[in-house]
């Protein structure tokens, strides 16, 4: 890494951390109100100005130096507001599986797209994606026949994250005689394509999934046919880390926000802080965070170094922290009793987005059980 | 309190602790089962008819709304005679023995724990003027409940105690002392006046009676602490904000402003003065005057957190629902979920704490039946005559008895005077075993289905989301979690260790 591009993920670092601050705690709650409320893609718009989400737009030898930009910034956006940092952890594993399918250009394609306007109007240079599901089960709901060198999409995806406000969707589909599935690149907004309303769910309200009803949408093949899972499994080994980074953040600010109220609130006349309960408390939520924070930093450097099984241990550090970070924002709304339970605070919504963050990329015990597969796999080798 | 020296009572002591559902064998009236077995049918009726169909609906739309009040609810369970179920039938009302209202706010509860709270918290309300054993006032306010029910207007009653200072303090008296408290009650001709704001008070406002917790003396809280009955539209008394809480949308959590607010004798439920001429004119009593404040806190908490504990089972039984249906109902990785071995040991985990969380509400209701609150009415001659008694000779010959101070000093007497430490200790702290143990597996079973359930977990329209909602405030109300388990060390294990004393450290 050279040492001017050191310095620019440094000055992202330190953009992301006061975006974070002055951007992300204010009005948050208001936008949590979505579907109730409207999406603000006003700031969605600086957060795309700012480069948040075109980290990962090129590949080669930077590609681990652009990671680690990447989780640093997912991890400080998610401690004021993780459905922010779902924007661009969403659109960052759209690209991620663009890249791992050889198409760099594609994204090039997209960002010209983009700059001279030729998205639907209304519409965000983002691409959707279905992120909380494994894409080998939302191909099921989508066919794509081929078509004077396009494909068309019918069928039904759930759930595809920033649906309702990109211009683009990267949907897996299965193919008439091809094993397997496949991704292709959808236009939204347009012809082809419904989505339905915002559905409503648990945490990461402004960053909705929307349900797409596809209707022969024209769309264009990404990679090669019948190698979806093999992108996708690519792609998922390297932001299962980014997905840790989230939950990593949602867990600090829960900390941060416990022990500034532990700090004031004075109850038998003294501040809970000094209740050796509430400091045991304390404790352990600093200590799943401080051990949420090795296991990033390890397994970024294991990234780095190319070290074999580097695949196994970002796996590893998402479920462990994703894990964690359950337990962590639960006592994080614990201690600030019924103060923690109400919108005031931010609590509550933490203790919503990381429940939501846990089934982030699938479902969680089905990635456990293929976590040993995995294992053995690498031990084998 | 009196702390008890010798190793032989201790020991006798935690044996009975250990035993109290063996103890319960001989003493409890056949009739309960029964009556509960009819109380469930009405809970599972209500839940079939009304709570399950709207649920989900009314979540969203406080969601979208928050200052939307559900009266038709309240109306609804009003009709079906939910709020005069568990008012003893001396006091105008059905006469349901008390524990099975565990039963029914788990039963209520597993479909969705706000409506269920729309029910149960007057209950709560109704737990504090009854913990007084003032039966003067009991017999007005159960009375309009009752009529309320008869004239189609409900009339339900909410607990007003916590303050914006303070939370945990207020529910212990032995922290009491140090509260920042500020809901002063000033002594005037005719009555009190009050001057403050209670928060975070459920039902806040859909109630009509308020038993609000206040304190003469500021500065000394735990000796001047006075419990009166504020009815809605009192001049002076006015609702301020609806909390925007995570869960349990339905059920609003209001803040209750005293302006000036003059309350009637008539309507003070008790007060340390009363307290301190009981103590004079029992020549011998067993406590002091904060220990019968205290006594009365306990009493309340023990009957209210096994309701919060049935309505941790029921939100564990929902969760657990949840699951067992999607597991039935989908396949994942081309197989159905009920058929693969892990999903059926999480699901048997799951059943596993719904079974424990229900045992240990039981445990504290028979705990409440022979040492607590219900052990008056829960006495096999007093349980008959309340049932049998017709109810025109009740309210025309025995009521009218009920408002004769006399009657007041002599249930106090009984139930307060007559209650030992001990037993105080045992039913407060199987309370709060029910309590921390039924909501942290209430929580645990809602965080085992999303995972189960997988993106579906997370969808509102599935519900189980709702569940995980829900329960984490019944690890915060009724005090935190642990809060309840300090109570229990005190109860249960401090009591009998010498030089142990309680919320010292």
């Amino acid at each position: 890494m050279t040492s001017q591009r050191s310095e620019e993920w440094k000055l992202l670092e330190r953009m992301s951390c006061e975006f974070a601050l002055r951007e992300l705690r204010t009005g948050r709650e208001e936008r949590d109100a979505h579907p109730f409320a409207p999406l603000d893609l006003d700031l969605l718009r600086k957060g795309e100005e700012l480069g948040f989400f075109s980290l990962l737009q090129e590949d080669g030898e930077e590609a681990p130096a652009n990671l680690r930009a990447l989780n640093l910034i997912l991890e400080n956006l998610s401690m004021e507001d993780a459905a922010f940092a779902g924007a661009v952890f969403t659109h960052s594993l759209s690209q991620m599986v663009i890249l791992q399918a050889g198409r760099a250009d594609v994204l090039d394609k997209l960002k010209a797209k983009a700059a001279e306007g030729g998205t639907a109007e209304g519409r965000l240079p983002l691409v959707a994606f279905p992120s909380f599901d494994a894409p080998g089960e939302t191909a099921r709901g989508l066919r794509a026949e081929k078509q004077d060198g396009n494909y068309l999409l019918t069928g039904k995806a759930d759930f595809v994250v920033l649906g309702s406000m990109a211009a683009w969707a990267l949907l897996p589909a299965r193919t008439m005689g091809v094993e397997g599935f496949s991704f292709f690149l959808c236009p939204l907004g347009g012809e082809g394509v419904e989505a339905g309303p915002a559905v409503l769910s648990l945490g990461l309200r402004s960053c909705p999934g929307v349900d797409l009803v596809m209707k022969g949408a024209v769309s264009s093949l990404v990679g090669e046919p019948g190698e979806g899972a093999r992108y996708y499994g690519s792609a998922a080994d390297l932001l299962a880390v980014s997905a840790a980074a989230m939950s990593l953040g949602v867990m600090k600010g829960s900390l941060r926000e416990a022990l500034q109220y532990a700090r004031q609130r004075v109850q038998g006349g003294r501040e809970i802080i000094n209740w050796s309960e509430v400091r045991m408390i304390l404790s352990q939520m600093s200590l799943h965070c401080r051990t949420g924070e090795m296991l990033l930093a390890a397994v970024m450097q294991e990234m780095a170094e190319g070290k074999p099984g580097w695949e196994v241990s970002s796996r590893a550090a998402a479920l462990q922290v994703q894990d964690m970070a359950c337990q962590v924002v639960s006592d994080g709304v614990q201690l600030l009793g019924g103060n923690g339970y109400m919108r005031d605070y931010g609590q509550e919504k933490r203790f919503r987005d990381a429940h939501q963050l846990k089934v982030l990329m699938g479902h969680h015990p089905l990635r456990k059980l293929e976590f040993l597969r995995l294992a053995e796999d690498i031990d084998s080798h | 309190m009196a702390a008890l020296d010798e190793p032989r009572s201790a020991a006798k002591s935690e044996l009975e602790d250990a035993i109290v559902s063996l103890q319960a064998l001989q003493r409890i009236p056949r009739a309960v089962l029964r009556e509960t077995r009819q109380a469930l049918e009405e809970a599972k009726r209500f839940n079939r008819e009304v709570i399950r169909p709207r649920a989900l609906e009314l979540d969203m739309k406080m969601q979208e709304d928050p200052d939307y009040l559900p009266w038709d609810f309240v109306q609804e369970a009003n009709r079906r005679g939910f709020y005069t179920m568990f008012i003893p039938r001396l006091f105008g009302g059905r006469g349901y023995n008390i524990p099975a209202l565990s039963c029914v706010l788990e039963e209520m509860a597993s479909a969705c724990t706000a409506m269920a709270n729309l029910v149960g918290v007057h209950y709560l309300g109704i737990d504090t003027l009854a913990a007084s054993w003032n039966m003067r006032l009991m017999n007005k306010i159960m009375r309009d409940v009752a009529e309320g029910e008869r004239v189609g207007q409900p009339r339900i009653v909410s607990l007003a105690i916590t303050e914006p200072e303070a939370g945990t303090d207020v529910e212990e008296v032995e922290l009491l002392s140090k509260a920042k408290v500020t809901c002063r009650v000033e002594r005037v001709k005719g009555g009190r006046v009050i001057n403050g704001r209670k928060i975070f008070i459920s039902n806040g406002h859909l109630s009509t009676w308020h038993m609000l917790v206040g304190y003469e003396d500021l500065q000394r809280p735990e000796e001047t602490t006075v419990m009166l009955a504020v009815k809605t539209g009192t001049k002076g008394f006015s609702f301020g904000r609806m909390e925007k809480k995570m869960g349990q949308r339905a059920c609003p959590a209001s803040e209750l402003i005293f302006e000036d607010c003059f309350v009637p004798e008539e309507n003070v439920c008790f007060d340390y003065g009363y307290m301190d001429r009981m103590v004079r004119w029992l020549g011998r009593p067993r406590r002091s005057v904060p220990e019968y404040t205290s006594q009365v806190i306990h009493y309340v908490l023990s009957t209210s957190r096994a309701g919060v504990a049935g309505f941790a089972t029921g939100v564990a039984r929902g969760a657990y629902e949840e699951a067992l249906r999607f597991a039935v109902e989908t396949e994942v990785g081309g197989k159905r979920l009920i058929d693969q071995e892990w999903a059926r040991c999480l699901l048997a985990e799951m059943y596993k704490n719904v079974a424990l969380a229900r045992l240990s509400y039981v445990e504290t209701n028979y705990a409440n039946s022979l040492y607590g609150m219900f052990k008056v009415l829960q006495w096999k001659p007093m349980f008959y005559i309340l049932k049998l008694t017709p109810r025109k000779m009740m309210d025309s010959v025995v009521a009218p008895f009920l408002n004769l101070g006399a009657v007041t000093w002599l249930f106090r007497k009984i139930c307060l005077d007559g209650q030992k430490d001990e037993e105080m200790q045992r039913t407060s702290g199987w309370a709060s075993l029910s309590k921390f143990a039924a909501s942290d597996f209430g929580l645990r079973n809602c965080q085992l289905a999303l995972d189960l359930m997988g993106r579906a977990g997370v969808l509102f329209d599935q519900g189980a989301e709702k569940h995980l909602r829900d329960c984490k405030l019944l690890q915060i109300y009724e005090g935190t979690n642990q809060l309840n388990r300090l109570n229990l060390f005190n109860c249960l294990i401090g009591r009998s260790l010498p030089g142990v004393r309680a919320f010292e450290e």
